[in-house]
């Protein structure tokens, strides 16, 4: 017997890693993602998935070390990861405590425009009846600032907020006087056709920020929202300009909505949001509520289409960025917050336990209650499936531990879903029950019929597909995600 | 229009094949059927489907059979570990209490 041990005595055995829980979904035929208990990744191929899995993988293998500080497996030298990943865990979910941050004030629903897409049913502006009451709008403060959240944004939406102008000061002025120990922020959801500088001061005053809406060019923005006078798009450029003018120029932002006239000009409507001095944009696809439903708007594309139409606008952004040109688009940036962040951006339709309720509540002019915006979207059609009840006859407690809320938020639960509880996706995706009750008639919906299953996970993998192959696009996206 | 295939009882399990199964929920639907040594997987697909599409998924679901026993084998040997974790993450949240 010789004095020191043979050099394979000091090699590490196969046998000496355990596997710490992980799921795998396939991005293509031999390209495997692996996401462990915390939404961190790594990708692979058939082989090397199939080699870790058998435990024939040693410390010699490339990949061992990688796998091992991203916590896919523990050893002899790392038994600290089981603890990393659940304080990561930990700090994942501590957001659940601290809910509900959004509290939207529908104070009208009253409008001037007649957009045939609109999820809300609107309300000719002669029908005081639709604008909300001083009442309403005390209870209503009262419970948004009983919410344990620290931070509480209140917004004002409609209808056109605006058109019930002395509500919205009632509320923004009760609200701070009523305020002990909350950080309070405002926004108004207008589409900025009667904006005035009265207005605005007044904005200015109370640190109000405005939210409009803009589809894209002249023709497609005055095609899809019509108003007396065909000038919604004029209307809203000078309204932007002028709540800049007055308030600063990151006070103002705006949302798009796709419809079926927008699938061929995403590069347009981008410029159009560049041209703005904007810094993003939200390629959004419509939702299956209220008008858009009635007026067929919701039935003009398939989700195909939508996911072309979103890819060839994130290729274009992709592209300017190349060319040194500053421009994200939100929805990517929200996906990529959840993939290399533990920072949840608080999007409802991302969330899981569902955002309904947690992330967003919505008050509406009657004094009723809803889970989220779509919520009331779904009553104006008819479905109180997620009124949680009325400021005037409900406390905190029986609004915020009813069945209408507790139920849809439990049922859908994407953690314990049959399919998202295997996806490797699961992490970033969220559980949307007011869109599955609304096309499928149950909270969760069957995943591989669901047009939010589809979207999402063709929008996962061509996240990944593009960060991949494309060096760039990987530096790129993870500013994006900060 | 039908499709039909022969699963070894000794190498898959019911589990495994059923979870496979639900993610065709939406292309065909399966009838079981238990024998001594197999099961046997009766795949009906709509009318409308081509001979050429029934071939292919039922091929792509064999091969997800494949992927969903490497899933029960990955969670074989992680449960234990995953409750462990969640336990220690839930720990100090006072959410355990009455667990």
């Amino acid at each position: 017997m010789g004095k020191f041990q043979t050099i394979d005595f000091y090699k590490p055995s196969k046998q000496t890693y355990q596997l710490l829980p992980f799921r795998f979904s396939r991005l293509n035929k031999n390209s495997i993602i692996l996401t462990n208990l915390v939404g961190e990744y790594h990708i692979t191929d058939n082989d090397t998935l199939n080699k870790f899995v058998n435990h024939d993988m040693s410390e010699e293998d490339d990949v061992y070390k990688d796998l091992r500080s991203k916590h896919f497996l523990v050893d002899d030298k790392s038994q600290i990861g089981k603890n990393l990943l659940s304080i990561k865990y930990r700090t994942k979910l501590a957001r659940l405590s601290e809910f509900t941050s959004l509290h939207i004030f529908v104070i009208s629903l009253r409008c001037e425009h007649s957009c045939p897409y609109c999820q809300v049913s609107r309300q000719s502006d002669d029908k005081v009846k639709f604008d909300m009451s001083k009442s309403v709008a005390s209870k209503s403060i009262d419970l948004a600032l009983k919410s344990p959240s620290k931070n509480i944004k209140i917004e004002f939406q409609g209808g056109e907020p605006l058109l019930n102008f002395s509500i919205l000061k009632y509320i923004v002025e009760e609200a701070k006087a009523r305020n002990t120990n909350k950080n309070l922020a405002f926004v108004i959801a207008t589409n900025l056709a009667v904006i005035t500088s009265e207005i605005l001061d007044y904005c200015l005053l109370h640190d109000i920020h405005i939210s409009t809406s803009l589809d894209g060019p002249k023709e497609l923005h005055n095609k899809n929202r019509p108003r007396p006078g065909k000038n919604s798009y004029e209307k809203t450029i000078e309204g932007i300009k002028l709540s800049r003018e007055k308030l600063g120029f990151d006070k103002v932002s705006a949302l798009m909505t796709t419809t079926g006239a927008s699938l061929k000009q995403v590069k347009s409507i981008v410029d159009e949001y560049l041209d703005l001095g904007f810094d993003g944009i939200f390629l959004r696809p419509l939702s299956p509520y209220g008008f858009a439903i009635k007026t067929k708007k919701f039935s003009e594309y398939t989700p195909q289409n939508w996911f072309d139409f979103y890819t060839e606008g994130l290729d274009y952004i992709i592209e300017l960025n190349r060319q040194g040109i500053k421009f994200k688009e939100f929805y990517t940036s929200m996906i990529l917050s959840k993939i290399f962040t533990f920072n949840d951006p608080g999007y409802v339709d991302l969330m899981s336990p569902s955002g309904v309720g947690i992330a967003a509540v919505l008050y509406n002019y009657d004094g009723n209650v809803f889970a989220s915006d779509e919520s009331r979207m779904l009553a104006e059609m008819g479905d109180n499936t997620f009124k949680l009840g009325n400021v005037i006859d409900n406390e905190y407690e029986e609004i915020f531990l009813s069945d209408a809320l507790l139920d849809p938020l439990e049922e859908s639960f994407a953690y314990s879903a049959p399919m998202c509880n295997d996806c490797a996706f699961e992490n970033y995706c969220g559980a949307d029950p007011v869109y599955h009750h609304a096309m499928k008639g149950d909270f969760l919906g069957r995943k591989p019929d669901s047009d939010f299953c589809f979207r999402n996970m063709s929008v996962f993998k061509y996240i990944f597909k593009k960060m991949e192959s494309d060096s760039f696009v990987k530096d790129l996206f993870m500013k994006w995600a900060q | 229009m039908e499709r039909k295939l022969i699963i070894s009882k000794n190498i898959y399990s019911l589990t495994t094949l059923k979870k496979a199964a639900y993610r065709y929920i939406n292309i065909f639907s399966i009838n079981f059927l238990e024998e001594d040594e197999a099961y046997t997987c009766i795949l009906t697909f709509s009318e409308k489907c081509t001979d050429l599409k029934a071939d292919y998924y039922s091929d792509d679901f064999k091969k997800e059979i494949l992927d969903q026993d490497l899933r029960e084998i990955i969670k074989a040997e992680t449960e234990p570990t995953r409750n462990l974790i969640l336990a220690h993450a839930f720990s100090k949240t006072g959410l355990v209490e009455n667990g």
